[in-house]
Formats: structure tokens, sequence, C-alpha cells
């Protein structure tokens, strides 16, 4: 048993021999990890310049690495078990640097931290049970690897990982029998060269492998252009997107070095789950594999050889990728920099694009229809024209313009806002806000549309604009950023929530309490396991809206994961029937295939997205499906229309609130 | 080989169409313009041509000062240089003061093949581009969906109704009308409109062209036609709404 | 110059339609300005033509006759025409406006130092010609202003040819001067487009069919329909995700995408990506049994009622009308 009182052993007295020899491995170890990681630290600052990147404001990046790598927020939070086994791992690291100096500095006769001493007993008390921990840690993920062999980490096994497991697990082993020993014991000393060796072993192996995460990651954290997609505008006048190394940025090299292979991106990729070729973790890795055989200053295409010229272009650009990403690579700007790349220049051929952007070209929206049409909506609806004086400017958008069912949307939202006494009016001219364009990497359209709407707006003096669509929204407040200064734009979720109070109560509706810890599935099995409890009838009398409606949320992409907004459209949906979540939903929701431009490239190969998702939805047994976008919606009306009689009814959280209101017209 | 495409810049198809105060045409302040459709197709026409046979593609346009988006835009897409008339009064020419215009242009170029759209998305004439084959002595047909170069001139594809087409050889030079549609167009990149700012844009006035400007035809005034597009609701019972509707369909929409 | 002349078009060796049509304005023009109105046939062989055409009340029928003009070309005709309205000196000369007429009549008017006044969809005192600018968004009032005739082609179905008055006419002959070398085109056998592949994107006419079909059996119904009418036959999404017919009918925005004279929608509720898919049709027409269905306003023509009821009528109408 061991004595309370035993502490780290360590050889007290190396000899010449023994000084020489550790000086001679120190030596070779560290140049076989300079000789490889010199050559990846050329590739990335040979690599262009970013022309946006700015250090300063410096407390995001700050609050990021503490965040991310230092608390492994992220590692955890999106794969529990696995993230928190990292984590240890990653701690057992931190806590032994100071374990690891000592122990080369000894090993000269220059330990400057004593075992006997109290700050080093205490010091390295603790480090064992860092040690155990980040034992254990390892331990788990070998036997994730090996023997559950999750597909996410690929279909073949990952020798290398295994060799790197067993020297962090034979680093703690050492570490930890240490303390079983004293120091003139002879097993203390040969435990003491065994963990050097182990050590000595690791760090060349760090830059040859993914591992070299472990020295990058960090740094890839901290310098991440951050925010969500952010998209940086094309440098100067030869700078057409992503096309060749020339073109890859000193960030985006860092970004492809640091991928840790773990697959969290491709695991929640719509696409990749629906039989196409893109796989997000394919096209980082590509990079990575273009820089490593050819580098920074060639001119050979990035597309082709390392990755499908389809694949970016099957993209949704739906960012759960980027948003699971542990180590910081930002896809999103990568793909649509490799469609920019392909489309600036006019070598993406496709039909339905060439379309979409001659539409753009000559027409206002995206459907190539006539403008002609949405103002004939406007006269019909009699939807009031924005003049200036009205608080809000409500953005019809292409949907909301031109699709009869977005159309429906504007009406019932419009009913709302009247009911509330909200001032608005409808644009006299809108032009598409450009986010398929945008999306597709067609720079030149996109500039077109959005200066164009940019000066129209001034022109009409619009200071607040309310939108249905969470495209509009995005495209509206940040990607016009780079043309000029757009109104504040708000998603109606975001008005609707905020007059909650003044809406009617349509049923015993849930209060979110709970919903946001307890609904937060990782795991689809889990689906069903935590619906929140009903709360307390309310008041006053609900409206008699079938008592056995429930309303499963979908998140749009946009609003969730882009805006960070996933309360508010609960809390509306709330007021109007029993909400209750589908399995994968907040962050994890799965993309109805609409973005990124996709719903108007025509058809998907392999399984529709759309389809996918809606039997997803299907499944949790809910009467209605609600939405927030009238894409998702579009999309969810054709999948369900299959089902004819059988499908549950589709409605926009507008349409939703305003059923409840009188039904006496404003 | 030397290709001139002659395009024209028409106001933007979903415009609003408001009559101007004189009655003549409609308001043009406030109108936004576009690359006339068969004249886009023309240029692609000829942007192929050049990529399987090498040469060169001249766009030839007249208008005013506003039409230089476009022949930027037509630059964008490839073509190698301009020649813009610049006319401020062309609504007053009709088409063969138009075509006039062209001619004195074209003439001291000398090309292998002359392009134009089958019509205008305004006027409608579809006659210039005959016209001026006419002016320069040069063969021509129109309706043309696709162009081929041969030892001797030109194998071509003309529609002809009810879905029957025809090839047709000619000479060259010669002239050709396009037709939408016989082409994928491409799309302007901004690769595109950066290349398009060093090239070559000439232009002349359309009094240095000397041509005879006095219209032999007039466009006295202009109208809203009576009818705005509506739905016709047909009631009855089905044999009724039926007979109704091929009644309808035979002579008032003629379609039939 | 005094009179109008009639330039009448063959089609598979007898009148087309249009020329009647184009006889029926050059009256109206004839008795707007109190002028004669003759006609004239071109070819190889025209005394059949001729003899057809006599039948109509009309001055005389010229037979313009050579053998260089036995397939047309723009510059025989062109030729040809000329020859005789030097010789005729008339004020008008009406066409039918067809591709043909398209192809030359404009050389011809230049030739003359004129411009063609084309496709005119009336004829009203003056003489004053309407045509449709801006797509038919706008009517225009043309007036000639020149010295020399006044050339002018007439819209298909702007005028009616059973209003060519009958009457009878005297035939003559007219030999232009043509030499070979003065024709520089070279026309081929005129041939279909590929009929193995579905290009819904070139018909002229087609029939969509929707979700109100109910049911696969239903199809036929609908290909009679289309088959009577010489249609191609659609479909939106839905029909074709079920298979009843193939995916390359699909019309909508991620199928194909239609420009016919004429779109007949059944059953069809009209999503945006299907109306998107039809924008370009000159003509449509929807039947469906919700009077609500978002497809009744981008129609010309609606019908509310069972597509199983509609769908026979109307192919037995359109075949009565054929007659």
């Amino acid at each position: 048993m061991l004595p309370l009182t035993a502490t780290m052993a360590e050889p007290q007295h190396f000899s010449l021999v023994e000084k020489l020899l550790l000086v001679l491995l120190v030596a070779a170890s560290a140049a076989g990890f300079w000789l490889r990681f010199r050559v990846v630290l050329g590739k990335i600052l040979q690599s262009k310049p970013d022309a946006s990147f700015r250090l300063f404001p410096i407390g995001r990046r700050i609050l990021d690495f503490l965040w991310e790598v230092v608390l492994q927020a992220k590692v955890i939070r999106q794969r529990p078990l696995p993230g928190l086994a990292h984590a240890l791992v990653f701690w057992g690291f931190c806590a032994f640097v100071l374990v690891t100096l000592n122990h080369f500095a000894s090993g000269l006769g220059l330990g400057f931290l004593s075992p006997a001493g109290r700050f080093g007993r205490f010091y390295f008390d603790c480090a064992a049970v860092f040690a155990l921990a980040c034992a254990v840690g390892i331990l788990g993920l070998f036997i994730r690897r090996f023997l559950i062999r999750p597909k996410w980490l690929g279909e073949k096994l990952s020798y290398q990982s295994g060799f790197i497991a067993f020297l962090i697990f034979l680093l703690m082993v050492t570490y930890l029998a240490a303390f079983f020993f004293t120091d003139s014991d002879p097993a203390t000393r040969i435990l003491w060269w065994v963990h050097t060796l182990a050590l000595l072993t690791f760090l060349p192996i760090i830059p040859h492998t993914k591992h070299l995460h472990l020295v990058l990651s960090p740094a890839t954290v901290f310098l991440s252009r951050g925010g969500f997609s952010q998209i940086p505008p094309l440098a100067g006048d030869e700078d057409f997107g992503l096309i060749a190394g020339t073109d890859l940025t000193r960030l985006v090299s860092l970004q492809a070095f640091s991928c840790v292979e773990c697959g969290r991106c491709t695991e929640h990729c719509p696409t990749a789950n629906t039989g196409k070729l893109l796989n997000p973790k394919e096209i980082i890795l590509g990079l990575r594999g273009y820089l490593n055989d050819l580098g920074p200053a060639s001119e050979e295409p990035l597309l082709g050889k390392y990755n499908p010229q389809e694949a970016p272009f099957q993209c949704t650009t739906c960012g759960a990728c980027e948003f699971q990403c542990p180590v910081g690579i930002e896809h999103l700007p990568i793909l649509i920099g490799l469609r920019r790349g392909a489309v600036n220049t006019g070598a993406w051929e496709d039909d339905y694009g060439a379309k979409l952007f001659l539409s753009l070209e000559r027409g206002s929206n995206a459907h190539g229809l006539p403008a002609s049409e949405r103002d004939k909506f406007i006269e019909k609806a009699a939807l009031p024209i924005f003049d200036g004086t009205q608080e809000y400017c409500l953005w019809l958008g292409c949907m909301g313009g031109y699709d009869p069912k977005g159309r429906e949307i504007i009406a019932d939202f419009a009913r709302v806002m009247n009911y509330l006494g909200t001032t608005f009016g409808v644009l006299r001219k809108e032009k598409c806000c450009g986010d398929p364009v945008r999306r597709l990497g067609n720079d030149l359209v996109f500039q077109q549309l959005a200066e164009s709407n940019l000066e129209a707006l001034t022109q009409t003096k619009t200071r607040k604009i309310v939108s249905i669509c969470p495209h509009c929204v995005r495209t509206i407040q940040e990607d016009w950023k780079e043309y000029g200064a757009p109104p504040t734009i708000e998603h109606h979720s975001e008005f609707l929530a905020r007059f909650a109070d003044k809406l009617p109560k349509q049923s015993r509706g849930n209060k979110p309490k709970s919903l946001a810890a307890n609904s937060r599935t990782r795991d689809p099995r889990e689906a069903g396991a935590n619906l929140p409890p009903l709360s307390e009838p309310l008041p006053q009398p609900p409206l008699s809206i079938g008592s056995d409606e429930t309303i499963v949320y979908h998140d749009p992409c946009y609003l969730g994961r882009y805006r960070n907004v996933y309360k508010k459209p609960r809390a509306v949906i709330a007021l109007t029937g029993q909400l209750i979540e589908a399995p994968r939903n907040h962050e994890r929701s799965f993309c109805c295939g609409a973005g990124g431009g996709l719903v108007f490239l025509g058809e998907e190969t392999g399984e529709r997205i759309g389809q996918v998702r809606a039997a997803e939805l299907v499944s949790t047994g809910a009467t209605t499906i609600g939405t927030a976008c009238p894409f998702c919606n579009s999309i969810f009306r054709d999948a369900l229309a299959e089902k004819g009689e059988a499908a549950p009814q589709l409605l926009d959280i507008a349409q939703l609130t305003a059923r409840g209101l009188p039904q006496i017209k404003a | 080989m030397k290709i001139i495409v002659a395009i024209k810049q028409v106001p933007e198809r979903d415009a609003q169409i408001r009559i101007d105060a004189a009655g003549k045409w409609i308001e043009e302040s406030g109108l936004q313009y576009a690359l006339n459709e068969s004249d886009a197709y023309a240029l692609e026409e000829a942007l192929q041509l050049k990529e399987k046979h090498g040469g060169e593609v001249v766009v030839l346009t007249a208008g005013p000062e506003r039409v230089g988006p476009t022949i930027r835009e037509a630059l964008a897409k490839g073509a190698d240089r301009a020649i813009h008339i610049d006319c401020a009064d062309l609504g007053s020419r009709d088409a063969l003061g138009v075509a006039r215009l062209l001619a004195a242009a074209v003439n001291p170029e000398n090309p292998d093949l002359i392009l134009t759209g089958l019509q205008s998305d305004d006027l409608g004439q579809g006659q210039t581009g005959v016209i001026l084959a006419e002016l320069l002595g040069l063969p021509h047909s129109s309706l043309i969906l696709h162009v081929e170069k041969t030892e001797t001139g030109f194998t071509v594809k003309r529609e002809l109704e009810e879905g029957w087409f025809q090839s047709i050889e000619l000479p060259t030079p010669a002239v050709l009308t396009i037709q939408s549609g016989g082409n994928k167009l491409r799309y302007a990149t901004l690769m595109g409109i950066k290349r398009a700012k060093t090239k070559e844009v000439r232009t002349v006035t359309a009094s240095d062209l000397t041509v005879d400007a006095a219209p032999v035809v007039v466009l006295e005034r202009v109208a809203l036609p009576q009818k705005q597009k509506s739905t016709q609701m047909l009631p009855g019972t089905p044999k009724e709404a039926a007979a109704a509707l091929v009644e309808k369909l035979k002579f008032e929409a003629r379609v039939l | 110059m005094s009179g109008i002349l009639v330039v009448i078009e063959e089609r598979d060796g007898r009148v087309s339609r249009g020329s009647w049509e184009a006889v029926a304005a050059g009256q109206k023009l004839a008795a707007l300005t109190g002028q004669a109105v003759n006609a004239v046939v071109i070819g190889a062989q025209t005394e059949q033509l001729a003899a057809e055409v006599a039948a109509k009340a009309l001055g005389k029928v010229v037979r313009i006759e050579h053998p260089l003009l036995t397939v047309y070309t723009a510059d025989g005709f062109t030729l040809a025409l000329h020859q005789l309205i030097e010789q005729e000196s008339p004020a008008h000369v009406v066409f039918p406006h067809t591709y043909q007429v398209r192809d030359y009549a404009p050389k011809l008017a230049a030739r003359l130092g004129q411009a063609l006044i084309g496709d005119v969809t009336a004829i009203s005192e003056g003489p004053v010609f309407t045509r449709q600018l801006l797509q038919g968004r706008l009517n225009g009032s043309y007036r000639p202003s020149g010295n020399g005739p006044c050339f002018v082609s007439v819209q298909a179905g702007a005028f009616r040819a059973d209003e060519a008055q009958a009457g009878t006419a005297a035939i003559s002959l007219f030999t232009p001067t043509i030499e070979p070398a003065q024709i520089r085109t070279k026309p081929n056998e005129r041939f279909r487009g590929a009929a193995q592949t579905v290009d819904l994107g070139a018909a002229q006419r087609i029939v969509g069919v929707g979700r109100g079909i109910k049911d696969a059996a239903n199809i036929p119904m609908v290909q009679e329909l289309a088959t009577a009418l010489g249609a191609e036959l659609g479909a939106s999404r839905p029909i074709c995700d079920n298979g009843w017919l193939p995916m390359e009918r699909q019309i909508g925005s991620s199928g194909q995408t239609i420009a016919p004279r004429l779109y007949l929608a059944l059953g069809i509720s009209g999503a945006i990506q299907h109306l998107v898919g039809i924008k370009g049709s000159q003509c449509v027409v929807a039947v469906n049994k919700d009077p609500d269905a978002p497809i009744f306003e981008a129609a010309d023509y609606g019908i509310v009622g069972d597509l199983l009821e509609v769908v026979p009528a109307l192919t037995e109408a359109v075949k009565a009308v054929q007659q």
C-alpha cells in the first residue's frame, strides 16, 4: 500500500555518460521536431498574408482562447464523453509542463523542483491526480478508436493514433509508478529513462502527424476570424477567391495544418450524410495535402486532384462543420472561397447557376420573375408602402414577395403587426439581398445587388428593417457591410418575442425555463426523453386549437447557428401551442438543404436533405411543424407533399401567431 | 476571324411603363437598362466561334451615354473591343436609319461575319440585321440558332415554324440574326469585368457618320393596350367552360 | 403609286392561312384608301396557287415564276418582288408576318428606301398601323412617311382568314430576271428536331399535369388532350417524384423551363418552383378544383372544376374546332 508520505521518486544522480546521452537524445529529438515543424511553419508563413486580419479587438480572441482551448468547452459540449476524455488528457499535458521541464533539468543535474520540498511535493501530488485522469482519458479514447470504432474517425484504423495513445499512457504510467519507489531504487532510473524516451519519441512525431494540433490549435483558435462564416473581402484586382496555392492565406494554411481529423464536421454535415461528394473534413485535409505536396507558391488548381470540383458546390452553408470544429477551423470562408475562385473566373459551368446569375444580373429577384409580380402582391394584400414615416420597413425578400407560401407568411405577419399597432411599410422596389450569389461566390453580382439596395434604403430613409427570412437578415446585417452601412435588421421571431406579453396565448403554452438545458440532445436516440413538463395552466381561458396539437420547431441554420437565436422563436411558438423538440435541435439542427444557393441549383444527387429532415420532424409525431424561414417552409412543403393528407401541418411562426388573433380585420 | 456583333441596350424587361408627356414613348427617367436578350445570344455565338477558330469579336452599339455599362458587360463576357456610336436621338430613327448608322461604322472594319440579335425587346421590329445586310450588299439569314464555320463560309441552323429547322450555307462575309435560346449564355464574372477595364471602346458620334436620318416610318404615338393581363375565369359546366376556352384560345389569344 | 399588293405565301403547296388573313387585311386597307387590291404568288410552278387566290375579291393575281424561285431564298424573292414592284408601283405591299417574310421583306423595303411596318395588329383610318411594343405591354401607331411603297406585315390571327371576301380575279404571269450568281445562300432540306430527347424547352404547346390528377391511371386521359392539341406532356415535381412521368418531363426550377405559346396547367397548384419554370409561356390556362390555387394568378384563363370532367370535355372541344 502506498504510504501517505510517498512522493515521486527520481534518480538523484546521473553519470556523465547518462548526461551526454541525454543531451544527444534531446538534440536528436528536437532536431527531428524542428526539421519538420520548420517546413510546416514555413508553408504557413509563406502563404499570402490575410489582408483583412486585425489583431484587435483582442478581447474576443482571449475569451475564445480561454473558453475553447483552456476550458475545452466546445470539445466537451459537442461530444461529451470523448470530449471530457480529451480534456483530461489536455489538462494533464498542461499540468505536466513544469514536471517535464524539471524532469529534463534534473537529468542534467539542474533540477529546480524537488519532490522533497513542500511546494514540490504538493505540485507533484497534484500532477499525479492529473496523470491518473489523463491515463484514464487516453485509455478511454483508445478504446473508442479501436474497439467502438465510430465511423466519423474514418474507415481505416489509425495505428499512428494508437501509438501516440500508447506513448501518452506510458508517460502517465511511468510518472505514477515513480510514486511506488524510492529514489535509490533501480526501478526508478528505469522508469525515468522510459519516461524520457517516450517523451523524446513523441516530440518529433508531433509535426509529422495530426498531433501538430497540439502546437498549432491554440494559435488557430486565437487567430481565427471570429464571428461565423466571416467571408473576407477580396484583396485587390487580382484576387478572385481560392483558385491555386498562391491564394491560400496564412490563416487558411494554419487552419489546414491544424486539422485533428476528429470528423465532427463531417458527422454533422447534411450533405456528407446524404450520399454526396462533399466531405468537410476531406476539404480541409485536401488543402493540407496540397500544401504538403505543392506548397503555397503553386499555381496548380486547388480543386481537381485533392477535392473534386463539384464538392464545394454541394455545400448548403449550414455551418454545422464550422460550428463543431474544436480547433478553430473556419470551414465556411474556405468553402465559399473555393466557390469564388470557380465562379468569379467563370470556370464554374452550371446551367442553373448561370440562370440564377443572369436573372440577378438583369432582374430584381432570384426567381427570374418580373418585378410586377411583387407589385401585384403588394396591391392585392393592401400592404402599406414605406415612406420614411413608419417605424419599420418590412422586407419582403424573394420568397415573401414571390412565393405563394412566403406571401401568406408576410400577410399573416402584417396582420400581427397591425394588431400590435406597429407602423410599417414595404419598399416600392426591392432587389434580392444577394444571399444566394454571395454564398455561391459571385462577387460581381453580389456587389451590384448590395450597392443598389443600400442606395435605395438610404434614399427611402430606412432605419429599421424586419424580415421573415433569416438569409435576408444575415446578408443585410453582415454581408452588406462590405459595401456600406446597412440599417439595423431583425428577424420576425425577435420582433414577436419582444411583444410576447401582448400576443394572445392560444393554449397551455410551456414556459421555456428548462427548455434550453434538457432538450439540447446530442444523441438522436435520446429523442423524446427530455420533453419539458407542462407548466401550470395560465389564468386566461385558452383558445381551443386542438388540445392535442403539438408543434415541433425546426431551427433554421441562418437563425440558429448563424445568429444564435434559439429561445425567441420558441417563446413565440409556446404562445401558440405545445412545443416539442426535434431529435436534432438548437445548434444541432439539421439543415433543410435550401441554403448556399442550392435551392436554385436544381435537383440534388443522393438522398434529398429536405426529405431526411422532414422525415425526422414527422417522426416526432407532432401535428404541426413550425418554421421560421420561408426556404425551410418551401422545402418541407415539397417533402411533405408526398404524404398527402397524413402530413402534419406546416406553419411559420407568423402564421401560428396570427391564427390566434381576433378575427376582426384591422 | 473578325466578328462584329451589333447589340442594343433596352429597358429592363420588368420596367414600369408610363407614357411620357409627348405621348410618343415611355418615360425614361427611373428606368433600368439591360442588354437586349437575343443580342446576348448573338454575343454568345460570336464568343464561341472565337473560342473555336480564334480571331476578334467587336461589339457595336448605337445609343446615348447610358449604354456604357452594357458595352462593358459585353467586354466582360469576352468581346475584345467595342465601337460606340454616340447617338442621343436613336428613338427618332426608324430601322432603316439605325441600320444606316451601323453600316457606316461597319464598313471600314471589313468583318468576316456580322451577328445581330433577332429583334429588340423594346421595339421588336426584327429588321436591323436584315437591312444592314442589304445596305452592305451582303448575304444574310435570320432566326439562326447555330453557326458553323466552313471552308467557303458558314453553315447555319435556321428555325422554321412549328418545330422545323433548316440548314443553310452562306459565303463569307455574311450577316446573321440570332434567335434566343440556341446556346447557354455565360454569366458576367468579376474577372471579366476587371479585364474589361483595359479593353478599347472607340466612340464615334452619329453626326460624324453622315447618314440620311430622315425617317420613312414614323411612330406617331403610343398607348397602353385596352386589356390588362388579368385572369379570365370561364364558368359553367365542364362542357360549357371547355367550349368557351377553346373559342378564346382560337380567336382571342390566337394560340390554337 | 397606287394600289395594294398582297404577297401570298405557300404552305405545302397550298395557300397558307396567314396569307388569307393578309388578303383580308389588304381588302380592309383597300376599303380605307379606296384603292385596288391585287395579289402575287411566287415560285417555280404557281398555277394551282394562283387559281386558289383568284377565287377572292381581288383585281388580279400575278404569278411570279422563275426556276430559281423553286425554293425560298431571300435573294431570289427580293429580286423578283423588287422587279414586280417597279413595274406595278403599288402604294402598299401587305405580307403575312411569317418567319419567311421577316427574312426578306425588310431587305426588299430597304432596297426601295423604305422600312417594313411589321407584325401589325390593326389597320385604321389614315392609314395608321398599330403594332405591339415592349412585349405586348404597349401599342404603337405607325404611319409611313417616305416616298416609296409602304410595306406592312400582319400578325397571325389579327385579321380573320374567313373574312377574305370571295370573288374572281384575273391571273397574269410575270417572269423576273434572276441570274444564278445572284442567289448567294443555299438552303437545304428542312428537318425536325431530335425526336428522342424530350425537349420541353422548345415545345410550342405543353400540357402540364399536377397532383390534382390523383392517380397515374388518369394520365392517358391527359395524353389524349395533349395529342389533340399537338402538345407535349409535362408535369410538376410530385408527379415525377412518384414516377408517374419521367423526370425529364418535370417543369419547374429544378426541371425544365418552358416558353410555349400555350401552356395548360392541369391540377397544378402553382408553387413558386413551378411558376418560375412556366413564366415564359405566352398563354397560360389553369384547371384546378381549388378556386384559390395560386396558379390562377399566373393564368390568362382559368377553369375551376374537376379535372376528370374538364379534361375530356376539353379534348372533345379541341377536336371539334380542328375539323
